[in-house]
């Protein structure tokens, strides 16, 4: 029932309910969750992930927020039809202000520009592989 | 969820001291668990956890300070009480030759809301054999049956003493996973004690660390692991292996190492800036900051002579 690719890792920094909306966040973006697709009820993911529900709770409050998920009374949670577009402005500073985080970490352990740009494949690929890849 | 700062807490305990004979087993221990919250109650053996749980079940009483569970202080309400409170003791303790379904049926005879369907199809969820006498289960089917018997009362509080100790993985898996389901479906505050940190920290909201009797720090888990790092760093100050400077001092040091690649700190009031700031001092080079998982933040606070974590 837990979309695949959704996981999270205690030991990471990031807390478990802001990995769970960036999770959700990436299988909607990636089309993996696609628009009106029923997601898993807190119970199930919170069983699944082993988390506490309070958690997932916190995490699919915050989607709806966003309006990335609509809660339908009686059957559950969906991913909204129309999923909100970014606005521009926002996008180019969610991306300046990751860009400079990644760059500040990729030079203070000394990685060359080089490097650094392999490091961002590789990660893309990890979290959003190519469509080719995937079977129709 | 809604109004959790407004409502009473399940428990709530204030300036609790318990002595026995002249050892303090616990020292003017203060803290609060909000209802529907999972608080995970950590310590090494005689911290002062047992000592605590006792109190709270209403099996010792407190020499100072006040407790209340529930609304009410437990000492001498203890048969009221625990019909809204479901126990899974540390040592298992049902009567050796009843089987689960007998114990099952014993029960329901003690609490007004037992559930005998829930019992039944837990026992089966988790594989428990319902016609072999307890004495003769293994260790992890009678946690399983214990908790299957503290949830089928619909307790208020679930109160669990090192619940999976002993357990094999899949026995704890069963075990978790069922607290889940019952936070999910219930709001379940539940108070547990252990010694399986990785187990609880996908799941406890709050953790108090208690060591010899003093509740060292008691706050919520995500808060708790956000102001904890791991920092590796070279200082040419310290090429010599000569004492460090106070480059760290703006974090909240508990303990630094010198290796032989540099020094190795756990701080415990850790933030993006006063890393960045640390990072950028004359003489600081290659500094790196991990989080840790909460076995480390136990160790860094609980595991060392020097306890402090302000």
């Amino acid at each position: 029932m837990t979309p695949r690719g959704l996981h999270v890792d205690p030991r990471d920094a990031v807390p478990i309910w802001k990995q769970i909306e960036e999770g959700m966040r990436r299988l909607v973006a990636s089309g993996a969750l696609k628009p009106g697709a029923p997601v898993p009820s807190v119970r199930d993911l919170a069983r699944d992930l082993q988390v506490n529900p309070a958690t997932v709770v916190r995490a699919y409050q915050h989607l709806v927020e966003a309006g990335l998920l609509a809660v339908k009374r009686g059957e559950g949670t969906f991913v909204a039809d129309a999923i909100p577009s970014v606005p521009k402005a926002e996008r180019g500073r969610a991306l300046a202000d990751g860009a400079l985080r990644y760059a500040s970490a990729a030079v203070t352990v000394g990685a060359s520009r080089d490097e650094a740009a392999r490091a961002l494949d590789a990660a893309f690929a990890r979290l959003a592989p190519s469509k080719e890849g995937e079977k129709k | 969820m809604t109004d959790a700062a407004t409502t009473t807490p399940a428990v709530r305990v204030d300036g609790l001291t318990v002595r026995y004979g002249r050892t303090i087993a616990l020292d003017a221990v203060s803290l609060d668990v909000p209802t529907g919250s999972v608080f995970a109650l950590l310590g090494r053996n005689g911290s002062g956890k047992s000592s605590l749980v006792r109190c709270l079940l209403g099996q010792q009483k407190p020499e100072a300070g006040r407790l209340e569970l529930l609304g009410s202080e437990p000492w001498g309400k203890r048969s009221r009480l625990m019909e809204r409170v479901g126990v899974v003791p540390e040592e298992p303790d049902a009567p050796r030759e009843m089987t689960p379904r007998q114990l099952g049926a014993f029960c329901a005879h003690l609490y007004p809301s037992w559930e005998a369907k829930g019992y039944d199809a837990r026992l089966s969820r988790f594989g428990v054999p319902p016609a072999t006498p307890f004495g003769r289960l293994s260790k992890g089917q009678k946690g399983l049956t214990q908790l299957s018997l503290a949830l089928a009362a619909s307790p208020e509080l679930l109160l669990l003493d090192d619940p999976t100790l002993g357990l094999d993985p899949v026995a704890r898996h069963a075990f978790f996973d069922e607290i889940v389901t019952e936070l999910a479906d219930r709001g379940t505050t539940v108070i547990l004690t252990t010694h399986d940190l990785a187990g609880v920290e996908r799941i406890a909201d709050r953790v108090g660390i208690l060591k010899d009797g003093r509740l060292l720090l008691c706050e919520e888990t995500e808060r708790l692991k956000s102001r904890f790092r791991s920092i590796r760093y070279r200082s040419e100050v310290t090429e010599g292996r000569t004492e460090f400077g106070n480059e760290l001092d703006e974090m909240d040091p508990l303990r630094a190492k010198v290796r032989g690649w540099g020094i190795e700190s756990v701080v415990a009031g850790y933030s993006d800036e006063r890393f960045n700031r640390f990072a950028a001092r004359d003489g600081i080079t290659d500094a790196e900051a991990s989080p840790l998982s909460l076995e480390e933040v136990f160790l860094a606070v609980a595991g060392e002579e020097k306890g402090a974590a302000r």
